[in-house]
């Protein structure tokens, strides 16, 4: 009897659905997904049995025994006894006899419709939104390789958290399982792309470990389990500390990066990513610097999925799926999905980063807001947008990871397993850990977006130290240069042609950071500087910052003596792309023979993707300054971006026959290689751009990358120490 | 050998371990990535003993989000679980309308699940296994679990019953190990670190209570006995990507079928040297489901993300016409 009365006391006490009652039907999806974790919203909504089964009534009562009679239903749940349970007694309890027997009868016929679960499905499935997701992924996914996928007009497709939480953790997932021959970083690399491409921002990695990740979990187990030896009990529990629940949960991604670097270097550049991604979330629109690696990354993989001769793999339409989206073209802004126009990745980038101050936005940005409200400022906007998201860790990790920590630690501590100090050591250990966390977070703070000049500078005290810099960087000895220009802006802080130069200096020396700063300082210093705006106009267009980009061309176009009249004065507030490259057009008209313009022009068709007409202008500013090696570099950045890798060596080779320590051609030359899947040879141009500056952090990372696919993971320890001697005598140019 | 197109990506097939010409198949839109899902319920004809004819859609449930996998009640021909990726576990009654269904939903899980598996000896209860390192045991009369297994550290691919004991089952985990767990004890019985990558599938051999083989991304496929699990029994090497799943035949004690993230399925036998015994090379896409059926000797189907459900028997082209 108890059984048969529960069973259908359910259907008294079933509750009518809401969490699903949204009118936006991807909202409902993700609602329904994001309800999943919250046991009180999602209650038992059907009948808990049908018995219209004709031959067995009693069909999923199992054998009919009490429910406690089945093996383990103790040792987890007194039964019944949980939320869901008793709710499903209580109903039980309180419905009278007559609705009893209304409802059994009810079960007994079929044909009625009971309260189920399709106030939930049916609009999912026909609902605009996820139609047209639905034929866009799709129409994307078939659309033929290389061919950029521009759909027509999109309505609004309302990707809601949960929808890009789905694609965010199951891309990551799934990514380890297609990509195992792969390195951790690669795969990394390889769903940050996917997910920066539909502007989903990673910082809530809920699932991401290196496969293998648990063996020290492991090792742990079995010295619990008497199998004891290996490394002091303490460390191996600071090291899983350090590795599991974090790396799980948190939403910086620093940990990773600390997970596969083990260095301050490690805390310091994530750390900087993770800003990028802050950044990026309020301010930027496309790419992050943190992106650019990515997206490098990506076009290897296609790369490497093109090598791969099994016709099957060419074809999948999986992998173009994944590639397609992880070449950035596509986006999702503001839940609108759109033909990635703003998104160009890569070469790009990372050239315009060399030639001008360009590169790392967030320090822009930093900036930008450091003078607009001071520092502290900055530090509250900072916490104020990483509140909510610390918050969701918080209760993430509390709810599904703490807690078991705490028990298997206390488990193992009860068991002896640890020595009677070791608690105390890891303690001491934990507290250890901590304070180097502040303390690397600190000191990256402080080194974003101001200008840190060198310790021992013999320049100091120098009569000329602008000359003597000038006379250096002409002579392409960089990083003396560098420090002779330190030397005049620390004499003379109001000297835009110093900051500005030393803005130069930075970039080609591959510094993007630095050189960012000191470009930033130069405009302070002079406002209307042509140079400084064309190179603050240019390192914006190259962080694909297109409003940002557009004030400091059209301000550059405003201040120029020539063209001050081809422009209306005052746009600056309501600049359109179509207006300011118009403009330009126009000067270019007005003056065919200036190369600047055709530069700036070539700029711009970079933003909007129109590459062969950026070609085609660089081509035109080359034929006017052939010896302008930044503009070699240019054109090579955009021809590597347009997927003409050979045509782009053969550019940087011109820049760097006229600049041969042009570190950033260097580098790019090795990215057009690695882009080729000639990773051996990418790997040789890094290594040479390193030793001529062992600053360039981003070479680093492309370094490593190519060591990856090119599987000399033998040498990945060298990189990370950065141990230039021995990867020179291993790849020598 | 027939063939059936679902509008979504291909996850789970399973045969009816009742009717020999039916068939469950679990998909999911955009690649499991984000959608919807249905769940089919599909019929051979004309006759089951020779399939070769037709597939034919008997039924199927639309879900809010992808079905990774579904199992068929041991205990009932007309009841089928499903493991959704919205973390729910669904139960479907195919003698009711689908506006009737599911006749439960399960909402315990707080990650998507990946597998269930139905308990062959006693009949009365399943197992799910989810993303949220978690696997739970349920029994179709309770409105929520009776257990969970939280163990794992990290994503549950796959939780599959002993055959012959009621109260013991494997499972598999993207941590690197499979554990053995008996439902009457509080922890796992046994760890096993059966791969250096995550491991992505395990089943019992049907014949012998004491092997299990374990799929996993490195490509291999290997064989455990668990009374002397230091060392496997056999590794199986011939898939070129991740191996995605494994079962042993319900007919033949020592073959192996598997499929893979190389678009392949392949049968083993691991007690002969050459243990490949056979390959399929009939899928576009990743081969993610797969079965063998218990009705009729040889008869395997698989599924894929190429939309495509084959049915056909061993030696046969899956895609002959």
């Amino acid at each position: 009897m108890a059984m048969r009365e529960l069973v259908t006391g359910g259907a008294a006490c079933a509750v009518p659905g809401s969490s699903s009652s949204s009118s936006n039907p991807l909202g409902a999806l993700a609602n329904a997904f994001m309800g999943s974790s919250s046991k009180t919203q999602e209650r038992l909504r059907e009948i808990p049995t049908s018995t219209t089964i004709p031959s067995d009534g009693s069909a999923y009562v199992g054998n009919g025994e009490p429910l406690s009679v089945l093996p383990g239903s103790e040792l987890d749940h007194p039964p019944q006894l949980n939320a869901q349970g008793s709710a499903f007694l209580e109903g039980f309890h309180s419905a009278d006899q007559n609705r009893l027997a209304d409802v059994w009868d009810e079960i007994q016929r079929p044909q009625v419709n009971f309260p189920l679960e399709h106030t939930q499905l049916q609009p999912d499935m026909h609902g605009p939104p996820q139609r047209v997701l639905s034929s866009f992924l799709h129409s994307f996914v078939n659309s033929s390789h290389g061919v950029p996928f521009r759909p027509a007009s999109l309505p609004v497709l309302g990707l809601s958290e949960g929808d890009k939480r789905c694609i965010r953790d199951r891309s990551s997932i799934m990514a380890r399982h297609f990509f195992a021959d792969k390195s951790e970083d690669f795969i990394n690399a390889q769903v940050n792309a996917l997910l920066s491409s539909l502007e989903i921002d990673n910082d809530i990695r809920a699932r991401g470990p290196v496969p293998g990740r648990f063996r020290e979990l492991e090792e742990y187990w079995n010295e619990s389990q008497g199998m004891r030896h290996g490394p002091n009990p303490a460390d191996g529990w600071v090291a899983e500390f350090a590795q599991h629940p974090i790396g799980h949960r948190d939403p910086s991604t620093w940990v990773q990066s600390f997970e596969q670097e083990h260095g301050a270097n490690g805390w310091a550049s994530e750390f900087e990513h993770e800003h990028a991604q802050l950044a990026s979330m309020d301010h930027m629109r496309g790419a992050t610097v943190s992106n650019l690696a990515a997206m490098e990354q990506t076009r290897m993989l296609a790369n490497t999925l093109a090598q791969n001769n099994d016709p099957k793999f060419q074809n999948s339409k999986f992998f173009q799926f994944v590639s397609k989206m992880s070449r950035g073209e596509i986006t999702i802004e503001d839940n609108q999905i759109k033909p990635a126009t703003l998104s160009a990745p890569g070469d790009w980038a990372t050239e315009y980063q060399q030639q001008y101050s360009g590169g790392q936005t967030w320090a822009d940005q930093f900036v930008h807001e450091e003078l607009s409200k001071g520092p502290s400022g900055w530090v509250n906007e900072f916490a104020a947008e990483r509140g909510h998201v610390d918050d969701e860790w918080v209760n993430e990790f509390s709810k599904l990871h703490v807690n078991d920590w705490a028990e298997e630690f206390g488990h193992q501590v009860a068991e002896g397993a640890f020595g009677d100090s070791s608690a105390d050591n890891w303690a001491n250990a934990y507290d250890e850990y901590l304070n180097e966390q502040t303390a690397l977070k600190q000191q990256s703070e402080s080194s974003h977006g101001v200008y840190v000049f060198s310790d021992l500078n013999p320049y100091v005290g120098h009569p000329n130290p602008l000359k003597e810099g000038q006379e250096l960087f002409r002579k392409g000895l960089l990083s003396e240069a560098v420090l002779a220009l330190e030397a005049e802006v620390l004499k003379n802080p109001d000297n835009a042609e110093g900051w500005r130069l030393l803005g130069i200096a930075h970039a080609e020396n591959d510094d993007d950071q630095q050189a960012i700063a000191a470009m930033m300082r130069a405009q302070e210093a002079d406002p209307t500087n042509l140079e400084v705006l064309l190179a603050l106009g240019v390192s914006h267009t190259n962080e694909l910052e297109q409003a940002a980009a557009l004030k400091y061309l059209y301000s550059w176009l405003r201040h120029h003596p020539k063209y001050g009249t081809v422009v209306p004065p005052d746009q600056l507030d309501s600049l359109y792309y179509a207006d300011v490259a118009s403009y330009f057009n126009d000067a270019a008209r007005m003056s065919p023979d200036d190369a600047d313009v055709h530069i700036v022009l070539g700029v711009l068709y970079n933003l909007s993707r129109e590459y062969d007409k950026a070609i085609e202008s660089f081509q035109t500013a080359l034929k006017l300054k052939p010896r302008d090696y930044s503009l070699w570099n240019k054109l090579g950045a955009t021809q590597a971006n347009s997927v003409q890798s050979a045509d782009a060596i053969l550019a940087y080779q011109q820049a760097l026959d006229l600049k041969p320590n042009y570190v950033r051609a260097w580098a790019n030359m090795g990215i057009s290689y690695a882009n080729q899947g000639l990773y051996e040879e990418s790997i040789r141009y890094y290594v040479r751009a390193l030793s001529m500056n062992p600053k360039a952090d981003n070479a680093w990372q492309y370094l490593r990358i190519s060591l990856s696919c090119a599987s000399r993971n033998d040498m990945l320890e060298a990189c990370d120490s950065r141990s230039l001697d021995v990867l020179q005598k291993e790849f020598p140019l | 050998m027939p063939v059936f197109k679902a509008p979504f990506n291909g996850y789970s097939v399973k045969f009816s371990p009742f009717y020999e010409s039916q068939l469950a198949v679990a998909t999911a839109q955009n690649f499991g990535i984000l959608g919807n899902g249905r769940l089919h319920v599909l019929q051979l004809s004309p006759t089951p003993s020779n399939p070769s004819q037709s597939i034919t859609e008997i039924s199927s449930f639309d879900t809010a989000d992808g079905v990774y996998d579904c199992c068929w009640s041991e205990s009932h021909d007309s009841l089928i679980v499903a493991a959704v990726a919205d973390g729910s576990v669904k139960l479907y009654d195919l003698s009711l309308p689908p506006t009737a269904n599911p006749i439960r939903s399960l909402h315990e899980h707080t990650r998507e699940v990946h597998s269930v598996d139905y308990n062959v000896v006693r009949k009365d209860s399943f197992l799910s296994s989810s993303w949220d390192d978690t696997i739970k045991l349920w029994t179709v009369d309770r409105p929520a679990s009776v257990r969970t297994f939280k163990e794992h550290a990290y994503c549950v691919y796959s939780a599959a019953w002993n055959p012959r004991h009621a109260d013991v089952f494997a499972s598999a985990s993207g941590d690197c190990t499979a554990r053995i767990w008996d439902v009457r004890e509080p922890g796992s019985t046994m760890i096993l670190p059966a791969h250096e990558f995550e491991i992505l599938s395990c089943d019992w051999n049907k014949y012998d209570d004491c092997v299990i083989a374990t799929a996993s991304v490195d490509k291999s496929i290997k064989v455990w006995d668990v009374r002397s699990f230091r060392v496997p029994v056999a590794v199986l090497n011939g898939h070129g990507y991740a191996v995605r799943k494994v079962k042993f035949s319900p007919h033949r004690g020592s073959v192996i079928a598997s499929c893979s993230y190389d678009m392949t399925v392949c049968l083993w036998d691991y007690m002969v040297e050459d243990s490949l015994i056979g390959r399929y090379d009939h899928h576009t896409e990743f081969a993610v489901g797969l079965d063998m059926s218990v009705l009729v000797d040889g008869l395997l189907a698989s599924t894929g993300w190429d939309e495509l459900v084959y049915v056909w028997q061993h030696g046969m082209d899956p895609r002959a016409p």
